[in-house]
């Protein structure tokens, strides 16, 4: 009786003892691969270290847009602050100037190097915290 | 007028099926109430059966007095687009749902003998899930909205990247294997409510899951597919949330076919499965909630109201939080006594199920986190691939290798390794040897991806030994297991060569130029403008050559949407065994040279291909007579 008890309760506590060393470890690895997102506004504020990927969202600014070859840059604000990005790359049908955007890259010495562009699919997308901005 | 005799008779159908509903958990279950049961049941599925032909009637000959069928179909479009439109956004698409849930009741109500002990209950609990979601339509999200008294002339059209026949197909496979767990949900219910253990429930529902998981399975290859070769992104798998709330039922399932044939084969592992049965159809409805309640940006979520967002937590709450309620209270009724030993097929498949269970919930994690961490920190994030491929690439490894041994190990019994049997010896060693190939040939120096490959390739010559053993010698390998394990090395394998291979560069260029990249030659022959009946389109024509000699053409397109005015990328494909060259076709420079993108994606046929594989075990286990006992 006393050494089932004992049995079970060593049991448990290996259970235990996997089962939060297995959650520390998805929460550690979530945490260290989260992509943070920041309006330019909010870039300004904040240290970004240039291996840490970032995505970055706001409008196209007009008259940004520069082709180089295959290597597109352009501008992305928020009305207040913006940041150059430039990307290698086609970019997504929805892409205008004047329209939403969303870039996935790192921050090298104040340009962002995007490695991915994203369009919201929808014509009459913005980056929800813009929205709140125009409305004030 | 047919609209509202399809409105009518959706009504009618909610009121039977809540009647069979009411009937199952408030009457004693006698054989003449479990026949009233199985007959309203039958007839509310008939009016819902004939309120949908009348619906998809409406789509097919243009009435566009119907507010749905007006803002997501035109007259100019193929019939089967027009039929297809209906589930291209929210209401319809719902709709749809609630019939292919009905339906699998329908089939299940047909198929199962009366004298069944649970059948009329699991039947009735079907019902009142069904009335749920029916309530869920007509309340907040109404496809018989009419628009009156003008209709317009023309419908407001489909999107055209939706205007696809694997779009067709795409959705009504998905759906189908999504409800069809709402069968081994409702018969594991039935089962805890009756709290009868010698109910064999997982035998009745082994069949039922098994297809329901080939749909399923299916429906996500063919989404994984149409978004490959239609947004012109180039991969198979993006982690987006909605593809995410997909894989978590699918690995869930994966993890409940197992568990249900251990508890089929000797009874262990009830719990287990009863509590996978639950999570599976939870985590289909908790997709459900996920696209249409507008809660995560994605590709594919519908538009955004909060209401239906509410409605659907709502009611999705009560289904998980009554089951496992139900679970709790009958959990020590069921819980065997029987232990499992050591090293047996049923330890390794439960170590497995773990890991199942630590990938649902690290996908979960990932799906559900960025909104935790916004309300929490007032801060956007986003998770995307890395984390995945950190979480899956060890786990997925670890529990090949759990894999790997059980091949060897017996049910019921211990089983002592005896590493030093011959066909061990030279799988493992034929395995090592094609690895380094690939090691030195391509030099590949990810560990993870080295591992990947290594066990991908032992699984198969295992099971290929394994198999020559049995015809020599009569001994006995389930086929159905051998040839899904297989086929899951092949997608170890075409998955971590297509990461390691693969790679992209855009260019841009001129007419008449040419352009070289890795082994290929690219001469853009010329540009063609063309307008088709409902778009036009620029097209490049770009002949491209391998320094062995091979010529082919390739013309990526951008079209434009008239009645939209949206613009869509088609993209253009040489597909081979071993490698596509994929292109798609940007804007024009100042210089008037093009930007064009070319990949070349490795093995990525072999990624679908392994996943008809396991559709294929699947299907022979349902169509063999050995398993098939009702």
């Amino acid at each position: 009786m006393n050494l089932t008890r004992k049995r079970r309760i060593y049991n448990i506590l290996l259970v235990l003892l996997f089962s939060i060393s297995g959650i520390f470890m998805i929460l550690y690895s979530l945490n260290t691969n989260l992509d943070y997102f920041f309006t330019p506004s909010e870039l300004m504020k904040r240290e970004i270290s240039s291996n840490k990927r970032i995505k970055i969202g706001g409008m196209v600014l007009s008259g940004s847009v520069k082709r180089q070859g295959s290597v597109i840059s352009f501008v992305i604000t928020d009305y207040e602050n913006s940041i150059d990005v430039i990307y290698e790359g086609i970019v997504p049908d929805l892409f205008k100037e004047d329209s939403g955007v969303v870039a996935l890259g790192y921050l090298q010495n104040d340009i962002f190097e995007a490695e991915e562009v994203l369009a919201k699919h929808d014509e009459n997308y913005m980056p929800p915290s813009i929205e709140i901005k125009n409305d004030n | 007028m047919i609209i509202e005799i399809s409105h009518f008779f959706t009504i009618l159908a909610t009121g039977l099926f809540l009647l069979s509903g009411i009937f199952a958990v408030s009457i004693k279950n006698t054989e003449y109430v479990s026949n009233l049961i199985s007959r309203t049941y039958t007839h509310a599925f008939l009016f819902l059966l004939i309120s949908f032909s009348l619906y998809v009637w409406l789509a097919a000959t243009d009435n566009f007095s119907v507010l749905y069928i007006a803002s997501h179909s035109n007259s100019d479009l193929p019939i089967f687009y027009k039929i297809s439109s209906i589930w291209s956004a929210h209401e319809g698409s719902m709709f749809l749902w609630i019939v292919f849930l009905a339906l699998w009741g329908y089939l299940f109500n047909f198929n199962i003998t009366q004298a069944n002990p649970i059948k009329s209950l699991a039947i009735g609990i079907m019902s009142l899930i069904i009335v749920g979601f029916l309530l869920f339509l007509l309340l907040t999200s109404n496809p018989f909205q009419t628009i009156l008294p003008i209709p317009p002339s023309n419908g407001a059209d489909i999107n055209p990247v939706l205007q696809d026949p694997a779009l067709v197909i795409h959705p009504p496979t998905l759906y189908l294997g999504y409800v069809g767990f709402g069968i081994p949900f409702a018969c594991a219910l039935a089962f805890l409510i009756r709290g009868n253990t010698e109910i064999e429930w997982e035998l009745m529902v082994q069949k039922w899951s098994v297809v329901a998981w080939i749909f399923l399975t299916i429906g996500i290859t063919l989404g994984s597919w149409w978004a490959y070769y239609e947004l012109g992104w180039g991969g198979y798998w993006f982690w987006d949330p909605v593809e995410n709330v997909a894989l978590m039922p699918w690995l869930a399932a994966t993890a409940f076919i197992h568990s249900l044939s251990v508890s089929i084969k000797s009874k262990r592992l009830r719990v287990w499965t009863l509590l996978l049965s639950i999570l599976v159809f939870s985590l289909s409805l908790f997709g459900a909630f996920i696209v249409r309640s507008g809660i995560i940006d994605s590709v594919h979520s519908f538009a955004n109201d909060p209401e239906r967002g509410l409605y659907l937590l709502g009611f999705i709450s009560v289904i998980i939080i009554t089951s496992l309620v139900l679970f709790v209270i009958r959990f020590s009724k069921i819980q065997s006594m029987i232990r499992i030993k050591r090293f047996s097929k049923e330890s390794f498949i439960s170590i497995n199920n773990i890991f199942f269970g630590v990938l649902v919930f690290s996908v979960m994690l990932g799906v559900i986190y960025p909104l935790i961490y916004e309300y929490l920190f007032n801060q956007k994030i986003s998770v995307g691939a890395p984390f995945y491929t950190a979480i899956f690439s060890p786990i997925v490894l670890v529990a090949c290798i759990f894999l790997i041994f059980s091949i060897d190990s017996k049910w019921s019994r211990e089983f002592k390794f005896n590493l030093m049997n011959l066909p061990i010896i030279f799988s493992t060693t034929l395995s090592i040897f094609i690895t380094f190939v690939f090691i030195f040939l391509y030099e590949i120096d990810d560990i993870y991806i080295n591992l990947l490959i290594f066990v991908g390739f032992l699984i198969i010559f295992r099971y290929i030994f394994e198999i020559y053993k049995l015809i020599s010698a009569k001994k006995y390998i389930n086929p159905f297991s051998a040839m899904a394990h297989m086929a899951l090395g092949l997608l170890l394998i075409s998955i971590s060569l297509n990461s390691v291979l693969s790679s992209e560069r855009a260019m841009s260029i001129k007419i008449d130029e040419t352009e070289s990249y890795k082994d290929l030659t690219i001469y853009f022959q010329n540009i063609n403008l063309s307008e088709a009946y409902n778009y036009d389109s620029i097209e490049a024509d770009l002949l491209v050559q391998t320094t062995n000699g091979e010529s082919f053409l390739l013309s990526p397109e951008k079209r434009r949407y008239f009645t939209r005015g949206q613009i869509t990328t088609e993209t253009a494909i040489h597909a081979s065994l071993l490698r596509d060259i994929y292109m798609t076709i940007g804007d024009q420079l100042d210089d008037g040279s093009w930007v064009v993108n070319i990949q070349i994606n490795y093995l990525i046929r072999w990624i679908w291909f392994s996943a008809i594989l396991m559709c294929m075990a699947g299907i022979m286990l349902i169509f063999s007579k050995k398993r098939l006992r009702r």
